[in-house]
């Protein structure tokens, strides 16, 4: 059966159209659970909101189960699906210079413009600065590319690297997730009066 | 903490955990049809005995060649550096190790192509690759290699080209090429010179 896109079960004409719609559902979604407000994404970091990773860990750890019983019934393809390739030294400085530009920005580059679709003078600056940095970058771009294309591991699974069986990986990440809930539910319930 | 989540969190590490003990599926190592299909439209998995011929003469290292009929026809005839395997004992012991060679073209060949193609086809669809099948197969071997026949006078350059080369490989591989009518060393034809037979000595004197 699937990937849809790859055995052309959907033409890649209707493709982009469909990319379109989910890209519309994914903004209007962003923004009706309130994640246009740079404060909601700080919260995480301040700890007083924690809706970020549980939206984050609860997509993760459904899509992980999902596709696995796919392939398993045979739905999905597992083999043909791309795997990011890992490029360690990239991933892990850009991770860092991300992080900070969370905590000080309050946006991730998907909020930054459903803040800038309400008109938010804070998502404007933000975006405005996310294609500043994009210029940058590549104009200095022969300066790091060493680091960029650093510690490359190729088209690796961590159940892969470390030889762990996906379903007992699955297993784990499923508790850890039921353990960040459960204190990110605790926490919430101490921290009143956010204004978002 | 409400009991919505509680149930969605046994949900959520059940499923995780199932996972884990989900009964072996039988199929699950063969490709799918469509993806079947797809090899099966590819024609590159035919070799020519040409091909094959040359190879063989080279002794080039990427080629086994495996005759998939029966034990006594492969006593019979069989190609230089073939190994038997049987089409019903192509997934036993250690046959399996002979389809799972890593940069190495795995040729089959039987009397024609039928059995060739379904030991490919059974090969193929459990992922195999590498796997080809001598076109024509050891029929096809005779005609071309072994007794390979002498284009038409008329016949392009590279028709004699290819038959030059069968030649010397026919002769290579101990078959009687069949000759072009100019090459075939004509026979004097003996003349018995038959002494007159002494006559014998009549009467007289």
């Amino acid at each position: 059966m699937g990937p849809l896109t790859y055995f052309e079960i959907i033409s890649p004409q209707w493709n982009y159209v469909i990319a379109v719609l989910i890209g519309i559902a994914f903004g209007y979604i962003l923004e009706a659970s309130g994640f246009s407000s740079s404060r909601k994404l700080a919260g995480v970091f301040y700890g007083y909101d924690f809706a970020v990773i549980r939206v984050f860990v609860t997509a993760v750890i459904v899509s992980i189960i999902g596709l696995l019983y796919m392939g398993y019934f045979g739905w999905i393809d597992y083999s043909v699906l791309f795997v990011h390739p890992t490029y360690l030294y990239a991933s892990i400085i850009g991770g860092i210079i991300m992080g900070f530009g969370f905590i000080m920005g309050g946006f991730c580059p998907g909020t930054s413009l459903t803040a800038v679709a309400i008109g938010k003078l804070d998502g404007w600056v933000f975006t405005i600065g996310l294609f500043i940095g994009i210029f940058l970058f590549s104009l200095l771009f022969p300066y790091v590319q060493n680091l960029y294309f650093g510690g490359y591991l190729g088209h690796v699974k961590i159940t892969d690297y470390y030889g762990i069986s996906d379903g007992w990986f699955t297993f784990g990440f499923a508790v850890v997730a039921v353990v960040v809930f459960y204190i990110s539910t605790l926490i919430r319930r101490r921290v009143k009066n956010v204004r978002y | 903490m409400s009991k919505r989540y509680i149930i969605l969190a046994i949900l959520l590490l059940g499923s995780a955990l199932g996972l884990n003990y989900l009964p072996e599926q039988p199929n699950k190592d063969l490709l799918t049809p469509k993806k079947m299909l797809v090899k099966i439209y590819d024609q590159a998995r035919y070799l020519t005995t040409d091909g094959v011929a040359k190879k063989l003469i080279e002794g080039d290292p990427g080629l086994f060649l495996i005759d998939v009929r029966s034990p006594e026809e492969y006593e019979e005839y069989a190609l230089p550096g073939a190994i038997n395997v049987p089409t019903d004992q192509l997934f036993t012991g250690e046959n399996i190790d002979y389809l799972d060679q890593e940069g190495i073209d795995v040729v089959f060949y039987s009397n024609g192509d039928v059995f060739s193609e379904q030991v490919w086809m059974l090969a193929a669809e459990k992922g195999f690759d590498n796997l080809f099948i001598l076109k024509g197969g050891l029929n096809e071997w005779f005609q071309t290699i072994m007794q390979p026949v002498p284009p038409p006078e008329t016949a392009s350059k590279v028709a004699a080209e290819q038959y030059m080369f069968r030649k010397g490989a026919s002769i290579y591989f101990g078959g009687s090429p069949n000759l072009l009518a100019s090459e075939i060393p004509v026979k004097k034809k003996e003349v018995v010179v038959r002494k007159k037979k002494k006559k014998e000595a009549e009467g007289g004197c």
